[in-house]
């Protein structure tokens, strides 16, 4: 708490990092932006040309915008944890330089991350605009969404920065594991693909499968990010005169109830949060003496 | 009231056996039963107090633990044991190059550092013309700093530093890579500093630097201190120790190689 304060009254330092990383990111004002745009672009690229030209036939009218309200989240929190993990190496001029709160560096990441997903957002809001989606009550739901996921991804960042500053290999893992966890989130596919997997008993393995089933799907359920990524598809997706999706759509989660799991994700976050900032002060104090 | 007080301050750092940077390396080691580490003591048992106003030298051979000592003051290092307060606005000049980063130009440099050291963007572009024109670079300003000279960083980090209106400057073996003329201007900032009784804290391998700029010197030898009075006794009896300790390396070599 009292680390808190003290970043607080660095704030300056904070503001200092946070428009540097958005200008490392934005270099050069529009063309910049558009290059921060291209990879999130050339990946929905790829699944408009799988899912509409390879495997057409799946249905639903508006299937980008619903691609593109999961895919949102998921950009965030992965960039968030991926930064965190060079934050450390990449500041340690200044870390051996002077004295500051040292919790200012995955808080730096964090806010530049969320300035991130604002322009995403904006981005998103024209591409409905050019939809003839209208904005309505209901994307207000987006912001605790979002605070939930934030808290998430800054307890890992925390955790993850500490560690990547003592071993190398934390980064090169992480990637790893991000490409492994975004199977494991329901952007590419709805919820009820993974609530609804069945699998009958028969030999050992099968019956293992079967009985485990259950258990794996709260699991499931559990992962803060997937909270998130299912509470903006019903922020976003419908209400209003024009909703993307009809309100019985499959991507949908509101066939499940969803509120258990939001306060699930959210004690987990909030817990993520508490150790990880632990974590990061514990090891923070030996970061001058490294490399 | 003394600006800085050391109590009783020993540091010990780590040391990885083997280089120990990976997960691996860190697992393996661990199932083999080692700690991974050899302990190392960098200072041991230092107490002194600086009252404000006063010029301090720093001398010692390399490894000593004088860039321990000064890293300790400016609270980027955390003593293992023992106590360091240090009161008002503390400004330090850490070893080459640190500080900054090389991929920004010198002028988010100059707002990125002054912020850590705790001024507002709004009080640094009061004082950004007269870092500038300090450090004598108004035409690099906009380039990255990995594209300057040494003197140049140095020039830069001396500027910021002593425009941020430090209580205390910690400077760490910067003196000497500036040119002779910014050598001249910086010895005379520096006195300009003591008249206003602002205290500094120089380490330096120059000890006619030492001399003049510094009224009180502390030795360290191997974490230890040595001796802590007037500059000039310290600066004497310390070339008098180095003297003799090479007469003697020198009387062994000639004890070699005498056939026999
Ligand atoms: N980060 C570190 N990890 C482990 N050991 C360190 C670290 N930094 C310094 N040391 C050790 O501590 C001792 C003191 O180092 P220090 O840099 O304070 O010496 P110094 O007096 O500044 O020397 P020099 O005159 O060469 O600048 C050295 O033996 C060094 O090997
Ligand atoms: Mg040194």
């Amino acid at each position: 708490m009292s680390e808190l304060v003290e970043v607080l009254r660095y704030r300056e330092v904070l503001w200092n990092l946070v428009r540097r990383n958005l200008k490392v990111r934005y270099k050069n004002s529009v063309l910049g932006f558009a290059w921060s745009l291209l990879n999130p672009l050339l990946q929905i690229g790829v699944w408009w040309f799988l899912f509409k030209v390879i495997l057409p036939g799946r249905g639903e009218a508006n299937f980008m915008a619903i691609l593109v309200t999961g895919f949102l989240p998921w950009l965030f929190f992965s960039q968030t944890i991926l930064d965190s993990t060079a934050c450390v190496s990449q500041e340690m001029a200044i870390i051996k330089k002077a004295y500051f709160p040292r919790t200012v560096l995955p808080i730096s990441v964090l806010l530049s991350n969320l300035i991130h997903l604002g322009f995403a957002f904006i981005v998103l809001l024209v591409l409905f605009a050019i939809w003839r989606v209208d904005v309505n009550a209901h994307y207000l739901l987006v912001i605790p969404a979002t605070v939930l996921l934030a808290l998430f991804a800054y307890g890992l960042s925390a955790m993850l920065a500490a560690w990547s500053a003592f071993y190398a290999d934390v980064k090169f893992i992480v990637s790893n594991l991000l490409g492994v966890w975004f199977f494991l989130v329901p952007v590419l596919y709805p919820l009820y693909v993974a609530l609804g997997a069945d699998r009958p008993a028969g030999n050992w393995l099968e019956t293992l499968i079967h009985h485990a089933l259950p258990v794996i799907k709260q699991l499931y359920m559990l992962d803060p990010v997937t909270v998130a990524i299912v509470a903006y598809r019903s922020a976003l997706l419908h209400g209003g005169a024009n909703p993307v999706v009809h309100s019985e759509s499959p991507w949908l989660a509101d066939q499940y109830p969803l509120w258990p799991y939001v306060v699930g994700a959210a004690v987990i976050s909030v817990a993520v949060a508490i150790i990880g900032q632990m974590i990061y002060q514990r090891k923070a104090d030996l970061f001058a003496e490294q490399g | 009231m003394s600006a800085i007080e050391v109590r009783d301050v020993w540091k010990r750092y780590r040391r990885p056996h083997q280089q120990v940077s990976s997960l691996k390396e860190a697992v393996f080691s661990f199932l083999r039963g080692q700690s991974g580490y050899e302990e190392f003591w960098a200072l041991k048992d230092i107490s002194f107090s600086v009252e404000a106003g006063e010029a301090i030298g720093l001398v010692g051979p390399n490894g000593s633990g004088k860039s321990t000592l000064l890293g300790l003051m400016a609270r980027v290092l955390k003593p293992t044991q023992g106590s360091i307060g240090v009161e008002g606005r503390v400004c330090p000049l850490l070893e080459l190059g640190t500080g900054f980063h090389l991929e920004l130009t010198g002028r988010e440099n100059v707002f990125l550092n002054a912020s850590l050291l705790g001024l507002t963007n709004r009080e640094t572009a009061r004082r950004y013309p007269d870092i500038v024109d300090f450090a004598e670079l108004g035409d690099v300003m906009d380039a990255p700093v990995k594209t300057y000279s040494t003197g140049m960083v140095i020039r830069l980090g001396f500027s910021v530093a002593v425009h941020l209106d430090p209580d205390v400057l910690l400077i760490d073996e910067v003196l000497g890579v500036g040119d002779e003329h910014f050598q001249h201007k910086s010895f005379g900032r520096l006195m300009d500093f003591k008249r206003e009784g602002r205290t500094i804290f120089v380490v330096s391998h120059n000890l006619e630097a030492v001399r003049k700029i510094c009224d009180r010197a502390i030795w360290l030898d191997r974490g230890r201190m040595v001796k802590d009075t007037d500059s000039e006794e310290v600066v004497t009896k310390y070339r008098a120790a180095v003297a003799a300790w090479e007469r003697s390396l020198e009387e062994t070599r000639a004890g070699d190689a005498r056939p026999g």
